[in-house]
């Protein structure tokens, strides 16, 4: 009897434990208990107190996964796609590009260069206003070229409009930047993501007190003005209502970006519909998002490329033949359908095709038995000890791991290291034990002469700069001054077109693959396009 | 007690002290430049001189270590972020709500789970229930907790629709990285819970208890769990401490924005205030758990004495 009570008031008791577990469930599932979101599974509203209008039809709200949050809202101020993407809805330069890298006038509504291409003329869009309603003009633009490049205000992007020596306005809409040099690549220095305008009255807060932020106050003359920044939650900017180009007007009342580190909860956001768009995408959620029948998968080809460098102050770099050896010994298609998913193409020159100046060479084709060869040709049939370092990503280890194994089978006894990014470049900057290493370079502008003069250039080698491997070449230095200098692009990309040829021939790097960009939306978004650079244009964005 | 208290929070100081010359040396001896990985390849010398004087990174490490004391000490400023350029503190004081609120969610279903689990284990041993339940443990301690965060949200979030895949804002939000947090460490309290339990119903008092005739659910909540949750309540302690410093996978899993996260991304920027603000923040609270575990053993057990 006494056990049957005692079992009795057990099962009372676990019942009401369960009871309790089932309420608890069911109080999570409930809808909002805070006032700061949308329920459950929609996708965050804005949540600006001071904003008392109705919400928007669910259509007119887009939101955009993205890998990380922006670093800073001032185009003059970051360095990172992820800045770039969000504030390209808020600012507007005098050019910008389209998905086929082709220059597009958007402040500016012509450019001309003068005869030896060290001066470029924009002649202004005019009825232009600034979210604050000031006017933007010649005047206005210079005074935002002058603050970038001044050193004293220490902006990320001062270095990038160092070409500048002189910039004149000529009237309220016509200003002419000039270059000590020549330099044939200045309109797509201007059509970069930086070289985009603020409203002066912006500028002049900043003057009048240093700790005026403005990482966070973006006032461009873009499509989308800015709302709230809330870290690591959200950003949202709303249509701006007062846009100065009617044909271009937003077709949607806001955009929000969520920054979502995970890649796999980037995807599952998108097919549960929380978010419209999604990027980028690792190779492999790529292939599980084809199977999606409510997505669309965006593919296009990149600006980056992936590359092993290799330093040439080690004698045993020296010689071309270990060079091409190297080239050669390296399966790129195995590595693209292996490592890459089969999103990206083999590197056939050290820029991509989507680079302005692009030229194609004839690929070094996978053949171990002629690397071994080579190798022997010069001496080395023994091979050698080589370190490879790599950032610690899955994606540059992976990369690193397949060379090392391809090197392997021509003796080439290959160490994979990996690093943090940070370790790294401090490595590669001090460039004292540097042997091999595995990098990734993008022109920001677009064009070769970022492309290759970073990477190549005798005057680019580190501290501070790309050329890791100090690779010296004094006909190559000489050419990228002629291709600069010539306002005539057609020489120009002959130029440029013979650059590549002497770099590939000369094999400084291990010329591997080009990775496509990729971006997934769900079906009823429609006007937007990616950047071979990376960057999502999302100004014209329609969500049905 | 509250002589004890006050010992220890005054003995903390030095440590703290100790801690931020620790945490400052650390971060600056990283390999790594914060300027070079912010600014990227490309950045002239004169511009990257300007940048490294604008953050006094051209001073001696001494110096620069007298002026970041100075600033907390004299007008309590932990400094502002390269990466985010917003002020640190209040960055951190933002984001430790949600991971706080994160933490004690977590620890809620873990106290609750594991102490519920881990005496039915004890007082069932050797039984069905006693199995299943270490079994359960031990498995819930194997799986790794990204993995468990992406299962729960593809089968909760993405096939139920039961609840969002990550962000914050509502319960719905905080439910399913509460339950991925907590998991782990019910697993562990139940295993505790169950050895000190195990243990406790040898004792004299409890045979004595038995003896007297009373009921084996009062013999358990009464006499044996006194005792036997001490143990538990030091490991509890200890692990809110470590969820309390942010659960960085849980975090990047949900996109929920806490601690953890910030401390990943900016000792990947290598952003010396915030990191160097968060060092001192989790010893702090390190230092803080560990005193009220010390101090909830005399509610615990009146018997124990703080001299």
């Amino acid at each position: 009897m006494q056990r049957q009570l005692r079992k009795k008031s057990k099962a009372k008791w676990m019942m009401q434990y369960l009871l309790l577990i089932c309420l608890l469930i069911l109080a999570a599932c409930s809808s909002n208990t805070t006032s700061n979101n949308s329920t459950n599974t929609q996708p965050d509203q804005n949540t600006n107190e001071n904003n008392t209008e109705e919400a928007a039809e669910a259509s007119g709200e887009l939101t955009v996964g993205i890998e990380a949050e922006p670093t800073s809202l001032d185009p003059f101020n970051s360095t990172d796609g992820n800045s770039a993407t969000v504030q390209s809805t808020m600012f507007e330069g005098f050019l910008r590009f389209d998905e086929k890298m082709n220059l597009v006038p958007v402040l500016a509504t012509e450019y001309n260069f003068n005869e030896d291409a060290t001066e470029i003329t924009f002649t202004l869009q005019q009825g232009v206003k600034f979210h604050d309603g000031t006017d933007f003009n010649a005047e206005v633009a210079k005074e935002n070229l002058d603050f970038v490049r001044d050193a004293e205000n220490g902006l990320a992007r001062a270095s990038f409009f160092s070409f500048i020596s002189e910039v004149t306005v000529n009237d309220e809409y016509s200003i002419t930047i000039k270059s000590e040099e020549p330099n044939s690549a200045m309109a797509s220095y201007m059509a970069h993501s930086s070289a985009s305008f603020k409203s002066t009255e912006e500028l002049k807060k900043k003057k009048d007190d240093t700790d005026y932020n403005l990482d966070r106050n973006p006032v461009g003359t873009g499509p989308f003005r800015f709302q709230e920044w809330k870290d690591s939650e959200q950003i949202v900017v709303t249509k701006n209502e007062n846009y100065w180009n009617t044909q271009e007007e937003p077709k949607v009342d806001s955009i929000t970006f969520l920054p979502i580190v995970e890649a796999s909860t980037r995807v599952n956001k998108l097919k549960t519909g929380e978010v419209d768009v999604i990027f980028p995408i690792p190779t492999l959620n790529a292939k599980e998002l084809e199977q999606e029948e409510n997505v669309d998968l965006y593919v296009g080809s990149s600006t980056n490329v992936f590359y092993i460098g290799m330093n040439f102050k080690e004698e045993k770099y020296n010689d071309l033949k270990v060079r091409q050896a190297m080239n050669h010994a390296v399966d790129k298609d195995g590595l693209i359908a292996q490592i890459a998913d089969g999103y990206a193409q083999v590197a056939d020159s050290a820029i991509a095709p989507a680079v302005y100046g692009y030229a194609g060479q004839s690929v070094y084709e996978h053949d171990k038995e002629l690397a071994k060869e080579l190798l022997k040709e010069a001496g080395m049939e023994e091979g050698f000890k080589a370190t490879l370092w790599t950032r610690n990503t899955t994606e540059f280890v992976s990369v690193a791991e397949y060379v090392a194994i391809q090197l392997k089978e021509i003796g080439i006894d290959v160490e994979v290291q990996a690093f943090e990014s940070g370790t790294l470049f401090e490595m590669l900057d001090a460039g004292e034990e540097t042997d091999l290493w595995i990098g990734r370079w993008s022109p920001g502008t677009g064009e070769a002469d970022y492309g290759l003069r970073p990477n190549f250039a005798s005057d680019r080698v580190p501290p501070n700069f790309n050329n890791s491997g100090f690779y010296i070449n004094e006909e190559l230095d000489g050419l990228f001054d002629d291709a600069l200098r010539t306002p005539d692009q057609d020489q120009a990309l002959s130029i440029y077109a013979d650059i590549q040829m002497k770099i590939y021939e000369d094999a400084p790097w291990v010329f591997l693959h080009i990775p496509d960009t990729i971006i997934a939306k769900g079906k009823d978004v429609n006007g937007i396009y990616v950047l071979p650079s990376g960057g999502v244009h999302l100004n014209l964005v329609e969500k049905q | 007690m509250i002589q004890f208290a006050v010992r220890r929070i005054i003995g903390m100081i030095p440590i703290l002290l100790i801690i931020t010359i620790i945490a400052f040396l650390f971060v600056h001896l990283t390999p790594g430049d914060p300027i070079r990985i912010m600014y990227g390849a490309e950045l002239d010398q004169e511009t990257y001189q300007t940048l490294r004087a604008k953050e006094g990174f051209d001073q001696p490490l001494i110096v620069q270590y007298g002026t970041y004391m100075y600033n907390i000490l004299v007008q309590g400023d932990f400094g502002s972020s390269y990466r985010t350029k917003t002020e640190v503190s209040s960055e951190i004081m933002r984001r430790f709500g949600f991971t706080f609120t994160l933490t004690m969610l977590a620890m809620f279903w873990a106290i609750l789970i594991g102490i519920f689990v881990g005496i039915i284990s004890a007082t069932k041993r050797n039984t069905v229930w006693d199995r299943l339940g270490m079994v359960s443990a031990i498995t819930a301690l194997s799986v790794p907790e990204f993995w468990f965060g992406l299962m729960v949200m593809q089968i909760f979030a993405v096939q139920l629709g039961w609840f969002p895949t990550s962000g914050s804002g509502t319960f719905a939000h905080i439910f399913l990285p509460s339950i991925t947090l907590g998991f782990g460490v019910a697993a562990t309290i139940v295993r505790f819970t169950r050895s000190s339990v195990l243990e406790v119903m040898r004792e004299d008092y409890v045979r004595t208890a038995r003896a007297k005739g009373q009921k084996e659910s009062v013999v358990v909540w009464s006499h044996v769990l006194r005792n036997a949750l001490i143990p538990v309540v030091t490991m509890t302690g200890l692990q809110f401490g470590f969820l309390i410093g942010g659960a960085v996978v849980v975090e990047q899993v949900f996109a929920w924005p806490g601690l953890g996260s910030y401390l990943v991304d900016s000792i990947l920027a290598r952003d010396y205030p915030v990191i160097q603000a968060l060092i001192l923040l989790f010893s702090f609270q390190f230092l803080v758990v560990n005193l009220l575990v010390d101090i909830s053993y005399g509610f615990l057990n009146p018997q124990i004495r703080y001299d």
